[in-house]
């Protein structure tokens, strides 16, 4: 019996639905695996059981807790889908604003000090809490990025379907870089992000001359004070520094202590 | 063996018409201030100028980053059929520096000895290699002449060394050297050898970095120091990233995983790059690690090219001072300072 | 030296290339330990302590001890811990399936040896399975060896493994010291205790014991140096030791002990030749 697999969202750009949806050339043959019970990009059902649900998205409101711990309780495997579900993604750097401040900016002065004389709107302020979804369900496997990258979506479910589990390895973005023989962005006197960061995207904004940002969150042997010094080397202040972790990695500890 | 004295210009013309017919590669510039070898094209820009090592050693062309070692199919009643998957085309590596030449023939000894290792032998059977010897250092971080490794020229096919006056000196070393060069017009060159040792000779001394101690004496130090406060100091600043692993033209270790096709029935085998300072190298399946601290995997790396690697192939030393690890740690931990200071602790 | 493109592909297969195996029994010895008898094509003639690389084409590879004897007829016997992507895998396996295998690897036990000593085997969790195939052919000439002893321990009782194997062993005349670590309120009728402890008050003359060892990573310094407090000389104690390794054939690095490739130069060691291996032993 094929597995049913679904998808789901919460606060995100559902971008790396869509770059599952662009692989065209295989999705096809993915289709085949697989029954594809929920895909909001693509159509609307609902089924009592998931094989395998991938969650796109932070967790922000109270309602997002209730429906999450939903999914999971009818979930066998769970993933985490992209940079939101895993670790917060640039979301969460609202979570160093105070919530007054932050819905003020978005919706203005009135509108906010509306908000905070009416009870009826107090829920909202939980907004202001961005959580990766491990902060409130357990995860099975991690599909890192901003957006997702294929080959490991792909990686994942051929992996299930063997009945065995995915394997990413905690290799910094320097293997991917070297792998693809890029010049270190620091020889261009930029910074990088990359040698804290979960590898496997195949280096793709350094190989597209551009630097890592960190989308895929920090590697769990990360060496952070060696980084935040090499960054201090460039030229780089502390308010900067602090900023480039956050754009990210704002949910995570890292990001929290930095 | 035979000698010419060809131009600059006769060079660059015979590279293009060996590039016109064979997949030849070059040092070709890349990013600000990098290096590639890459396929030279009809548009390919050929420079012998001064250039600083390559992102990546030329041996990336013997041992890809991944490559595929055997291929399966499963065919309706279950019979699955293996096969390896061999390369076997010819290639040609052009402005090869005597530092990367010395590390191909360090590979050579190292996937020739044992269980001989099928792919990189069939490759390198492929493969003729065109030299280029170097007159100055390339850059501060070089050392190649502290562990021998500058006047290597074995393994080349034909070797080039530029000589006083700006022509460039062409030696023919082997069957596929004289095949490379059949029927060039470059002026025969009767008193080559001269011409080479005179350029030898004019070079800088010393050239490039040296060690406070002979290569012999460094395999010692580095292995009396096993235990040091050295192997913790560098690692402060290491990412456990991997470059220097990556970028060395003698480090062969490999990750070996199996893709299987989305048609549930064919698939591959294949081996990537690996590299012990990667957290997880040493790791076994329970979990546990046996090397899980970066200094001991600083440790082991360093032993590799100064005392493991050399006493088991008899030779100097492992490590070709092409300074790619240093230049390349986004932290510059350089193995030339690692092992001058172990040479300068065990002098305390 | 040989060359041409032939040759590399022979070399290839030589190397590289699985050799089919197919499962004709498959049982369960603890919750995550399955054991699988597999026929071969041909006889493996594989040493004590050896290992084989296990692969299912598509899903990846890995080494597994060879738990049986060595014999002229085409068996491998394995126990295999569900433990990793591979494994998972092969514990789906059922009888009939086929697995790729390549090997035997490494160096082994000869129980030529071991003529004429006293023999004392320590085997902790899952280093019972690798000494299996070296306690089997000493039991199989019991007569030519001195006194045979095996202390095998485990976590709690549902992990103890090769039970009836024990039993047997027990009724043929071994002393067999079975431990758990703790009972966990699970029934026992054995002792409870380190595989270390037993070693003290163990009837056996130092001069003619020689010691084979296999079990966890932290097992192996305790052990050795209960023995030498008995005055087991170091050249008469060998341990069989793991390591990551991904190709078997000293080429990958994963097995690399300071100088030494544990797929070639071991996994079993004489431990006084490991004197001057600090990374061998934790």
């Amino acid at each position: 019996m094929k597995p049913k697999i679904a998808f789901f969202d919460f606060a995100s750009c559902e971008g790396c639905q869509l770059a599952i949806l662009n692989c065209e050339d295989i999705l096809l043959d993915i289709l085949n695996l697989v029954e594809l019970v929920e895909f909001r990009e693509a159509l609307s059902e609902t089924a009592p059981r998931y094989d395998v649900a991938f969650i796109e998205g932070s967790i922000h409101r109270d309602e997002d807790i209730e429906r999450l711990r939903n999914i999971r309780a009818r979930a066998t495997y769970l993933v985490a889908l992209g940079a939101c579900a895993c670790n917060g993604n640039v979301q969460a750097r609202s979570n160093f604003v105070a919530p007054a401040v932050n819905y003020g900016e978005v919706y203005g002065d009135e509108a906010r000090n509306r908000v905070q004389v009416d009870p009826d709107h107090w829920g909202l302020w939980s907004h202001t809490r961005v959580r990766p979804l491990d902060a409130v369900v357990k995860v099975d496997a991690y599909l890192r990025g901003c957006p997702v990258v294929p080959q490991e979506f792909l990686h994942l479910v051929k992996s299930l379907l063997q009945g065995t589990q995915p394997f990413f390895p905690p290799n910094a973005v320097c293997v991917d870089c070297k792998m693809n023989e890029n010049e270190c962005v620091l020889e261009r006197g930029l910074t990088c992000m990359g040698p804290v960061t979960w590898g496997g995207c195949n280096s793709i904004c350094v190989n597209k001359g551009y630097v890592c940002d960190g989308c895929r969150g920090t590697l769990p042997h990360a060496n952070v004070e060696a980084h935040i010094e090499l960054m201090r080397e460039h030229k780089i202040d502390d308010r900067d520094i602090r900023s480039r972790y956050r754009l990210f990695m704002g949910a995570e500890p890292i990001g929290r202590g930095v | 063996m035979s000698y010419y004295l060809a131009t600059q210009k006769e060079i660059v013309d015979w590279i293009r018409r060996l590039a016109a017919e064979n997949r030849l590669y070059f040092p070709e510039k890349h990013g600000a201030a990098s290096y590639r070898f890459t396929r030279v094209g009809p548009g390919s820009d050929i420079q012998f100028d001064h250039y600083t090592p390559t992102v990546v050693p030329p041996v990336k062309l013997l041992v890809p980053a991944r490559e595929e070692l055997l291929h399966f199919r499963t065919d309706a009643d279950g019979k699955t059929e293996v096969q390896p998957s061999l390369d076997t085309s010819f290639r040609i590596i052009a402005g090869v520096r005597s530092c990367d030449l010395k590390g191909i023939f360090l590979m050579d000894l190292f996937f020739r000895e044992g269980v001989p290792d099928a792919y990189y032998l069939a490759r390198r059977e492929n493969t003729a290699i065109i030299g280029y010897a170097c007159n100055t250092p390339c850059d501060e971080r070089a050392f190649c002449a502290a562990v021998d490794s500058l006047d290597h020229t074995e393994g080349a096919d034909v070797y080039i060394t530029p000589v006083k006056g700006g022509d460039l000196l062409v030696e023919v070393k082997t069957k596929l050297g004289e095949k490379l060069t059949d029927g060039v017009d470059w002026k025969p060159c009767e008193d080559g050898a001269a011409r080479r040792i005179g350029a030898v000779t004019a070079r800088p001394e010393p050239f490039g970095r040296t060690f406070p101690a002979a290569l012999p004496e460094i395999s010692k130090i580095v292995e009396k120091n096993y235990e040091s406060p050295v192997w913790d100091k560098h690692v402060k600043r290491c990412f456990s990233c991997g470059t220097c692993n990556l970028v060395c033209p003698t480090c062969y270790c490999f990750d070996v995983a199996d893709d299987l096709h989305l048609d549930v029935a064919s698939g591959n085998r294949t081996r990537s790059w690996d590299g012990c300072m990667l957290p997880h190298f040493a790791e076994v399946g329970g979990g546990h690690n046996f090397r899980p601290e970066p200094a001991a995997r600083q440790r082991h790396r360093v032993n590799r090219k100064f005392t493991y690697l050399p006493e088991k192939f008899e030779h100097g030393a492992a490590c070709v001072g092409c300074g790619r690890c240093g230049r390349q740690c986004t932290s510059h931990i350089d193995i030339f300072d690692i092992v001058t200071d172990l040479i300068q602790e065990g002098a305390r | 030296m040989k060359t041409g493109t032939e040759y590399y592909h022979q070399l290839a297969r030589d190397t590289f290339m699985p050799q089919p195996g197919r499962i004709v029994e498959i049982a369960d010895m603890t919750a995550k330990d399955r054991y699988f008898r597999v026929e071969l094509e041909k006889p493996l003639g594989h040493h004590p302590g050896q290992f084989v690389m296990v692969s299912v084409m598509g899903v990846g590879e890995a080494p597994i001890s060879i738990s049986n004897g060595p014999g002229k007829d085409n068996t491998l016997e394995m126990v295999i811990r569900r433990i990793g992507r591979l494994t998972q895998v092969l514990h789906d396996l059922k009888v009939g399936d086929t697995l790729g295998i390549r090997g035997p690897y490494g160096s082994g036990f000869d129980p030529a040896n071991f003529y004429g000593r006293d023999v004392l085997f320590v085997a902790g969790g899952l280093g019972l399975v690798p000494l299996r195939s070296l306690i089997t052919p000493v039991v199989a000439e019991a007569n030519r060896f001195g006194k045979i002893t095996l202390i095998s321990g485990c976590r709690n009782p549902s992990e103890e493994l090769y039970r009836d194997q024990l039993d047997e062993w027990t009724d043929a005349g071994i002393e067999v010291i079975r431990l758990v670590d703790g009972t966990e309120n699970m029934p026992w009728k054995f002792g409870v205790g380190l595989v270390t402890e037993p070693i003290p008050k163990l009837k056996l003359d130092p001069e003619k014991t020689v010691a084979a060892l296999c079990g966890p990573p932290v097992m192996y310094k305790f052990v050795i140096t209960a023995l030498g407090a008995r005055g087991v000389s170091y050249d008469q104690i060998y341990v069989d030791l793991e390591r990551r390794m991904k190709c078997g054939v000293g080429k990958c690095g994963h097995c690399q002990i300071n100088k030494i490739y544990c797929c070639q130069d071991g996994p079993v060691f004489r431990f006084s030749d490991l004197a001057l291996l600090p990374e061998a032993l934790l």
